[in-house]
């Protein structure tokens, strides 16, 4: 009997009497022609080898014969080096629709890239990022470099391949339709922080989330660093602690989020080491064919975090797929978009929070995936909900 | 040996019609797939087992993308030549015989 690991129900193979009565039941013909006929396939299969060395059956497959060349094995018993001749072999080559239809239990899977070494990832942004840590040796520096203007090109398409993978409506057993640009959803690439961290510690690991989630982590670094220069306002990212060492306070001692529309002082720096309170805001006007996914990602650094915009602008926004053109959003100045503090995680998990109450309420049927967003950034959160939430969300998302 | 070579001969063995024949063949077939879909195998005498097992995830290098990438687990048939048939065909076409 096949093993099977993911828990699909597997009889035990049939015989070939019963085997012979399904094919007389579903042809309507007696068991003894069914039987024969099938003893008559099963020889001029045998005879079509012999003959043309390859037969072919639609729907089902191909048997074919493949001349293995001589060579040496271990015998199984003795252990000793044998020589094995040469020799046809028969081969089952199964067609398309039979390969999909076995396939189909894993068919919502995906391929999807990984990051293989550190040495892959191009070290002209990882400097950028790691530049007081002094993390990186020299050596990965210059090998990434070597050939970052080749993987630059390919950036956008690794970029795609991610999201497309980690989008949640791909993975919930059976395929979803694909989402509209302007709905933006809560996908899993947040992951990549803590595989970042750990990559950190552990560089040897067999980390999954390979090569790509960092080219993209850099990428984010790259354009908040950039923002940041150009406010002349940045906080020093570098001497970011780690988030996962931080304890989260719990959801009830949040202070209100200041809603001012006033810019920031210049100068107003997050300093790394004291509590934050409240996030230091700009304003940013709204242009024609922008949302809230499109801001994160320009403004923020990553547009995963768009229900940060969503949370801080509750007063002028309802419908979270709507964007009103010229209106004034206040927009968050976040200390590192790879490497979010506690408060910063504490106000995303929150903005996911309005989006599932949101969608609960005019969207039921993806509402859950909100508050698995929730759970993502802060666990805390979604232990003890702020307000009422349906048992069949929650029970997805801790589990999830 | 095409589909329809097989579907002549066979019709010959068995003195069906083709198009009989052709139906017969496809409930046959339709039997063996969900066989391989819901169960674990079969097996025909003669011919071999045809059974399905799991490949595991694996990963693979994609020159492309110059980066690895992960192949994900994969439900694939198997078949295994039945003794008889195996031994019949074995030297079939080899220059030395």
């Amino acid at each position: 009997m096949t093993l099977n690991t993911s828990g699909i129900k597997m009889s035990e193979k049939i015989t070939f009497k019963e085997l012979v009565e399904l094919i007389a039941e579903q042809s309507r013909q007696s068991q003894a022609s069914a039987n024969s006929f099938i003893h008559e396939l099963v020889s001029i299969i045998e005879s079509g080898l012999k003959t043309s060395g390859s037969v072919s059956i639609s729907g089902f497959g191909k048997f074919e014969l493949r001349w293995m060349n001589e060579r040496t094995g271990t015998h199984p018993q003795t252990g000793e080096e044998i020589t094995i001749p040469a020799q046809n072999k028969v081969v089952f080559k199964p067609f398309k629709a039979l390969r999909e239809e076995v396939n189909k239990p894993y068919s919502y899977l995906k391929t999807r890239l990984i990051r293989e070494e550190y040495d892959a990832v191009p070290a002209g942004f990882e400097e950028e990022e790691n530049a007081d840590s002094g993390k990186k040796s020299t050596r990965e520096s210059a090998a990434g470099k070597a050939s970052f203007g080749k993987k630059g090109k390919d950036l956008p398409t690794v970029d795609e391949l991610l999201i497309i993978h980690d989008n949640p409506y791909f993975s919930g057993g059976k395929r979803q339709p694909e989402m509209e640009p302007s709905t933006p959803l809560p996908a899993p690439i947040v992951f990549s922080y803590e595989d970042k961290i750990a990559g950190e510690v552990q560089r040897s690991g067999s980390f999954k989330w390979s090569y790509a989630a960092a080219v993209i982590i850099a990428l984010i670094a790259f354009m908040l660093l950039f923002f940041m220069m150009r406010d002349s306002a940045g906080p020093d990212i570098a001497q970011m602690p780690q988030q996962t060492e931080q304890p989260l306070p719990s959801p009830a001692e949040q202070p209100i989020i200041d809603r001012e529309n006033g810019a920031a002082e210049p100068g107003a720096a997050t300093d790394a080491d004291t509590v934050q309170t409240e996030f230091t805001t700009d304003t940013y006007n709204v242009e024609a064919g922008q949302s809230l996914w499109t801001i994160a990602e320009n403004r923020l650094g990553n547009p995963y975090l768009w229900p940060l915009l969503y949370q801080l602008n509750s007063n002028i926004l309802d419908n979270p797929n709507l964007l009103p053109a010229a209106s004034d959003l206040n927009v968050p100045r976040i200390s590192n978009p790879d490497n979010l503090n506690s408060f910063e995680r504490e106000q995303v998990a929150l903005g996911y929070f309005s989006l599932y109450e949101w969608n609960r309420v005019n969207n039921p049927d993806e509402a859950r995936y909100f508050l698995w967003a929730v759970g993502v950034f802060s666990p805390e959160l979604l232990e003890a909900p702020p307000s009422q939430v349906n048992p069949d969300d929650l029970a997805f998302a801790r589990n999830r | 040996m095409n589909q329809s070579e097989l579907i002549d001969r066979l019709s010959e063995q068995t003195g069906n019609t083709k198009t009989k024949t052709k139906e017969i063949l496809g409930n046959a077939i339709d039997v063996l797939t969900k066989q391989l879909v819901d169960g674990s195998g079969v097996s025909v005498p003669n011919l071999g087992t045809f059974s399905t097992k799991v490949n595991p995830e694996k990963k693979v290098y994609n020159p492309h993308y110059d980066a690895y990438i992960l192949v994900p687990e994969k439900r694939v048939v198997e078949f295994t030549p039945a003794t008889g048939l195996k031994d019949d065909v074995k030297y079939i076409g080899d220059k030395d015989e």
